[in-house]
């Protein structure tokens, strides 16, 4: 029996919780190739021509893993964290993915509330486990060490990185940033730019909850919650040079963050922003000019305010 | 304190009723027009859906014609309805309208906060929470009584003698019904309506389409977003039937008194196919397309907002279900860029559609609206299946 997961939405979230279970159960996995034109060409292709880019990525994975595997697994994710929802594209996304083609292999499609009682879903991944040949004790202990590794702090390192001039903070989906096709190298562009980015996943919940409290909408998607504090305490830290919102077309709540985010760093006179959006046919021109003009930009206020304060320095030095 | 709310189908006539009741001092919106469309689209972010484009223009309009409170809806997601208020209230401010906006959300989220809320605009400060109840549920009862002569007007549109005869006795309707004060009133009111659409003159042998409308209840209930699809659709002979209605989405418990089915039933219609709550009516959307294609209506017209989340969702299962369930449905997605001639002309080969499918025997017809009970627009068929 092998059981694919598409490489695409929270699977960057995710994906290393459900590949455990799936190994816990002895289930052979099938993760979909790394995003390639070619898969998000299907995607857009078969997928509803209104839907985000993530969601057509994430339909092209899942038909690159049509002919390869026995059932795929796309969970269905409610909340990620407490008193939150999602974006309602993942709560729809495993009857999407039905829909998309009549010849797909069985779709399983676990609950997963990270926001609620844990007993309430918990059940359903067990039934997945079991649906899946597991014994009862084996499948009891592949749903705990999922609930285990789902409360467990995953900390991010990019060990052996250079390290730039200056930070640039990029606010964007995990899906979006992550994939180094989707955003088109985004990350890397940066780093071979000379300066370090860091995304949002970097960032201690204790300050993005401690920012977002400030706000003064709730803002009621989790993973947008996350962005918005993350985002403000680099504005108000000035632990960034700048910021680079990267959302994808179409893309819902990131039309409403985005505003609002624009609107409240512009009262408070925040760091400088830029929005990227991405979408399937993305040129990499594009991208790159933009880039370079904002790194250009950040450095040449960073060198005149640098010259100011020494000529300030200068001024107070030689006075009585 | 000059209060405006957002239009909405027949919202601007609850509003009118409101203000009497609580002597609230209120401008009436503007009717939607090219130009509401253009401010509310040159200001508001470009991916936002429609609707709140749209609103935010018509808020535009408001203030400039003098009021000085915006009254909004809000919401806990996860559609993004619940964060328009904020957004609209932040661009507002940025082009430098002065204005108090109030964020209502619903009592059932908390009735203090909405007590409270209620209470900053009223002029009559002091009105206390069980009086405020009574005279909500009394509004309440009427909402429920102009929606319910709206679907009366959708079964009977086409199926008229005389052009024009169900539109007067709508506005008729709408009139007396607006008159009415007291909950005693207010049925009495019912009656009058009833009889009022008695005597509409109708050609029953006439052979009819059967339509459901589904969607986004913006887009749904304000006819200059879908084109007036429901008098088009009427002339052309299609007895219809919508499944979104403003009491259905604000009457307490999912009862849905309106559309007839309630939200459990929906969503164990919508199970199959989409078995997750996605937010604004999307699984309403879902569930109510299965019902209607195993009631054997003709066609199902889905209408929604460019870029709408939960809508998109449907629509995606929409296509796998018109295969299924063998029904042919048509989604609009309806933005500042639609034209009238592209959406009527799709119309018309959904219903050509429609005919050639009756004429081969593929749909059945169903029994006409009203045929058992009078106007009545009763169809126990699905609840009895179920």
């Amino acid at each position: 029996m092998r059981v694919g997961i598409p490489r695409a939405l929270l699977y960057h979230h995710y994906g290393e919780r459900w590949l455990a279970f799936l190994d816990a159960l002895g289930v052979e996995a099938v993760v979909s190739e790394c995003t390639t034109d070619e898969i998000i060409t299907t995607g857009a292709f078969r997928a509803d021509n209104e839907t985000c880019l993530p969601v057509k990525v994430f339909s092209g994975h899942l038909l690159w893993l049509m002919d390869r595997v026995d059932a795929v697994l796309v969970p269905r994710v409610v909340s990620q964290e407490h008193g939150t929802c999602s974006c309602p594209k993942f709560m729809g996304l495993p009857d999407l993915a039905r829909s998309l083609d009549p010849d797909l292999p069985p779709v399983l499609a676990p609950r997963m509330d990270l926001g609620d009682r844990r007993y309430l879903w918990a059940r359903e991944w067990y039934g997945v486990a079991r649906s899946l040949n597991g014994s009862r004790v084996s499948s009891a202990a592949a749903v705990a060490g999922l609930l285990r590794g789902l409360s467990g702090h995953r900390a991010r390192e990019d060990a052996g990185l250079p390290v730039g001039d200056m930070k640039i903070g990029v606010a964007g989906h995990l899906y979006n940033v992550h994939d180094h096709r989707v955003s088109l190298g985004l990350l890397d562009r940066i780093r071979s730019m000379g300066a370090t980015p860091i995304t949002v996943d970097e960032v201690p919940s204790r300050q993005i909850h401690k920012h977002a409290k400030t706000l003064s909408h709730r803002i009621f998607w989790g993973f947008e919650r996350r962005l918005v504090g993350a985002v403000l305490h680099w504005s108000r830290t000035a632990d960034v040079s700048g910021i680079i919102f990267v959302t994808s077309f179409a893309c819902g709540p990131g039309s409403i963050v985005g505003a609002l985010l624009e609107d409240q760093l512009y009262r408070e006179g925040s760091v400088p922003l830029m929005t990227i959006t991405l979408d399937e046919h993305s040129a990499e021109a594009g991208l790159v000019t933009r880039l370079e003009a904002f790194i250009d930009m950040l450095r040449h206020t960073a060198r005149v305010s640098r010259r100011i304060n020494a000529l300030q320095d200068a001024g107070n030095g030689g006075g009585p | 304190m000059k209060i405006a709310v957002p239009r909405m189908g027949s919202l601007p006539l609850i509003i009118r009723d409101l203000a009497n009741r609580f002597g609230l001092e209120y401008i009436e919106t503007p009717s939607f027009s090219e130009r509401t469309v253009e401010i509310g689209a040159a200001l508001a972010p470009e991916f936002a859906c429609f609707p709140l484009k749209a609103v935010l223009g018509s808020f535009v309009q408001v203030l400039e014609a003098g009021a000085d409170t915006l009254v909004m809806g809000g919401g806990h997601g996860p559609c993004r309805f619940g964060s328009y208020g904020e957004v609209q209230k932040r661009i507002l401010e940025r082009e430098g309208y002065s204005f108090k906006m109030l964020i209502l959300d619903s009592p059932s989220t908390s009735l203090k906060d909405f007590h409270e809320g209620l209470r900053s605009i009223l002029p009559r400060q002091h009105v206390r929470l069980p009086v405020l109840l009574r005279e909500l549920l009394r509004v309440l009862s009427k909402v429920v009584v102009f929606d319910e002569v709206e679907k009366w007007a959708l079964a009977l549109r086409g199926l008229e003698a005389e052009p024009g005869a169900v539109d007067s006795a709508l506005e008729d309707s709408r009139e007396i019904i607006g008159r009415a004060f007291s909950s005693k009133e207010i049925k009495e009111a019912r009656r009058e309506a009833q009889s009022r659409f008695d005597g509409v003159p109708l050609d029953r042998e006439r052979a009819h389409l059967k339509v459901g409308l589904v969607g986004e209840i913006f887009i749904v209930l304000e006819p200059y977003f879908n084109f007036d699809i429901e008098s088009w659709l009427g002339k052309r002979g299609a007895v219809v039937e919508r499944s979104v209605s403003i009491s259905d989405t604000v009457y307490p418990g999912g009862r849905n008194p309106v559309f007839g089915y309630n939200d459990r039933i929906v969503a164990r219609a919508a199970a199959p196919y989409l078995s997750h709550e996605v937010g604004g009516d999307g699984l309403r959307t879902v569930g109510a397309t299965t019902i209607y294609a195993r009631r054997g209506f003709d066609v199902v017209v889905h209408l929604l907002p460019f870029t709408c989340m939960p809508e998109v969702i449907a629509k995606g299962v929409l296509a796998r279900m018109s295969s299924e369930l063998d029904i042919p449905v048509l989604s609009l997605s309806i933005d500042e860029q639609t034209g009238r001639a592209g959406v009527q002309t799709r119309l018309e080969a959904l219903l050509d559609l429609a005919w050639n499918r009756r004429r081969k025997g593929r749909t059945a017809g169903t029994a006409a609206a009203g045929e058992e009970g009078g106007w009545k627009v009763e169809d126990k068929t699905f609840r009895a299946a179920q």
